[in-house]
């Protein structure tokens, strides 16, 4: 057992419980057959996402502070959220509410407004890959492996928020000026490295699979909150992905975050559409890889709810 | 300035001769380019000002102008050399609007994938501060309504109302505010994926799922389009979010 405990409230976000279905029931299953456990937090709203930060500031602040609340009065101590856009919201609420005074006195008398219990302790967020990677890690996926992912190369994509910014994920930062902020709190329990994340290739590579060369694309922009907004950018970041991993040999790109999942398969069908070249590589979640590996049947971890279907490549190596 | 960064001065004041001679010494060589200079007069402190006082812009004094945030920044680096965070910091604190307004068309481009903020040696919170600066222009109306705030606006509005948000209902209502024509059911006026003006792209993908994909996936998701998931308990803080919003006053400039 690690370091972040049982008392763990799961946040799954919207986009879980809709079209990435997929992520939510692999993610579950991986987790009760390594032998944890994931509550749900009931009753949670929307995080705001990376759009709805860009236009309220006091709103996202309070919408997270709900969630925060209600896993408090939940009786939870931290919370456990897959999606980058979700762990980023809730860790900069974290920030912001732990740095600064005054919004956290606001926030409190907003929430009590609002129906909600204030804030007495703010709860920690972690990405559901550390938390796997911290409670479970690749010594206990190893361990139960019973399909080794043998000869599957595998392009491991952690997008943007899953260790940026420092200030709120509270990794380690290589460029430093971290020193320089004496009030800000000490890291996080179990962090993943910054501009080198690895975390995924470990539990993948546990799980028999082996990772391909992708840095720095691994951390690479995917367009984000302007993948309607501002397609042209979009299709750009998504083709220097997309052809990077095909380049450098991979069969899958191995996702986890539902926003950058989204975003790769559609621009992936669009790219496809206009004939650009080596952008052909699926894009499954990572956690339906270790699914499989854990012995689980395709239909099990819901391969065919993928829209850039994987089930060919993966039929190749016997998996599916 | 550093020399890939010249793209910053106007044409018209960089003179480039072959050969120059200056009270009779002749300077050609490295020499021969001259930047002429120029008078600002036109400048606003308080603008500045603003971005300290908020809780999201307070670092932008502790930039000391290294452009680590631009030589991180994936939109300057591969979209367009325009859009440029430690230019757009510097002209904030200079409080020089006009220049900030001749940006405007690539400001708003931030995909808030928090390199700059990330690798800031001097612990500057950069992408929020971009936005507070795309946010105090907008209140100033240095800036039009551009796309990425359409649809943050749109995106919100939708949280607003539900306490969630919905794939679907985002997708297709935004190809809606796009000027797309979306066909709908008679009796739900709820979008019919792969029918009416839709890019074609979309239409594709949309049909794709037909064939072969996983038919609870598509009823579920059916299901959320019809009938919008919800947060319980939510007409409250609803309330509250509304007002705080609306005194914030970004969404409806």
């Amino acid at each position: 057992m690690g370091v972040i405990g049982k008392n763990v409230a799961y946040y799954p976000g919207c986009s879980l419980e809709g079209a990435a279905r997929a992520y939510d029931v692999s993610l579950r299953l991986v987790a009760k057959d390594l032998g944890l456990e994931l509550d749900y937090l009931k009753d949670y709203n929307c995080c705001g996402a990376m759009e709805s930060k860009n236009v309220t500031f006091w709103g996202t602040i309070l919408m997270n502070a709900r969630n925060m609340s209600l896993a408090r009065k939940q009786g939870y101590e931290v919370i456990v959220a897959p999606c980058n856009g979700c762990s980023f919201s809730l860790q900069r609420a974290w920030y912001f509410l732990t740095t600064d005074n005054s919004v956290l006195t606001k926030t409190n008398a907003l929430l009590r407004e609002g129906g909600v219990d204030p804030l007495d302790v703010i709860p920690e967020t972690y990405h559901a890959l550390e938390w796997l990677y911290e409670e479970a890690g690749p010594e206990k996926i190893k361990e139960k492996t019973k399909k080794p992912l043998k000869g599957l190369k595998v392009a491991n994509y952690y997008g943007c928020l899953y260790t940026r910014p420092h200030f709120y994920a509270r990794t380690y930062s290589h460029a430093g000026g971290q020193d320089l902020d004496k009030d800000r709190p000490m890291r996080r329990a179990t962090a993943d490295d910054d501009e080198h994340p690895f975390f995924q290739n470990k539990l993948l590579e546990a799980a028999g699979a082996t990772s391909v060369d992708f840095e720095p694309m691994h951390t690479q922009c995917c367009g984000g909150p302007h993948s309607l907004s501002d397609e042209s950018v979009s299709e750009k970041f998504v083709m220097m992905i997309l052809q990077n991993a095909k380049r450098n040999g991979a069969d899958v790109i191995a996702t986890e975050c539902p926003l950058c999942h989204a975003s790769l398969e559609m621009y992936r069908h669009r790219l496809m559409l206009k004939g650009v070249p080596d952008v052909d590589v699926p894009a499954v979640y990572f956690t339906q890889l270790l699914g499989l590996a854990l012995g689980r049947s395709a239909s099990e971890v819901k391969l065919k709810d993928n829209l850039s279907d994987p089930l060919p490549v993966l039929k190749r190596y016997g998996l599916a | 300035m550093a020399i890939h960064e010249r793209g910053l001065v106007e044409q018209e004041r960089i003179i480039k001769k072959d050969r120059i001679v200056i009270d009779g010494v002749d300077a050609s060589g490295d020499w021969n380019l001259i930047i002429l200079p120029r008078v600002i007069n036109d400048y606003d402190l308080n603008f500045a000002k603003d971005i300290i006082n908020h809780p999201q812009g307070k670092t932008i004094n502790q930039c000391y102008q290294c452009a680590y945030c631009t030589a991180s920044c994936p939109v300057h680096n591969y979209w367009d050399e325009k859009y440029n965070p430690r230019h757009f910091i510097y002209l904030a604190r200079l409080g020089m609007l006009d220049e900030l307004q001749k940006r405007a068309d690539v400001i708003w481009r931030c995909v808030s994938c928090h390199k700059c903020t990330h690798r800031c040696p001097k612990g500057v919170l950069v992408e929020e501060v971009l936005k507070v600066i795309v946010n105090q222009m907008s209140k100033r109306g240095l800036i039009e309504e551009y796309p990425s705030k359409k649809f943050d606006k749109f995106f919100t509005e939708s949280v607003i109302e539900y306490g969630r948000i919905e794939d679907g209902e985002l997708l297709f209502g935004w190809m809606e505010k796009q000027g797309y024509s979306v066909m709908k059911d008679p009796i739900l006026k709820k979008p019919i994926p792969f029918a009416g003006g839709l890019p074609d792209w979309l239409k594709s993908l949309a049909i794709k799922p037909l064939k072969g994909m996983n038919i609870d996936f598509l009823i579920l998701n059916a299901k959320h389009m019809l009938i919008h998931p919800r947060t319980q308990n939510w007409n409250r803080f609803k309330q509250v979010l509304e007002r705080v919003i609306r005194e914030e006053g970004i969404m409806t400039h």
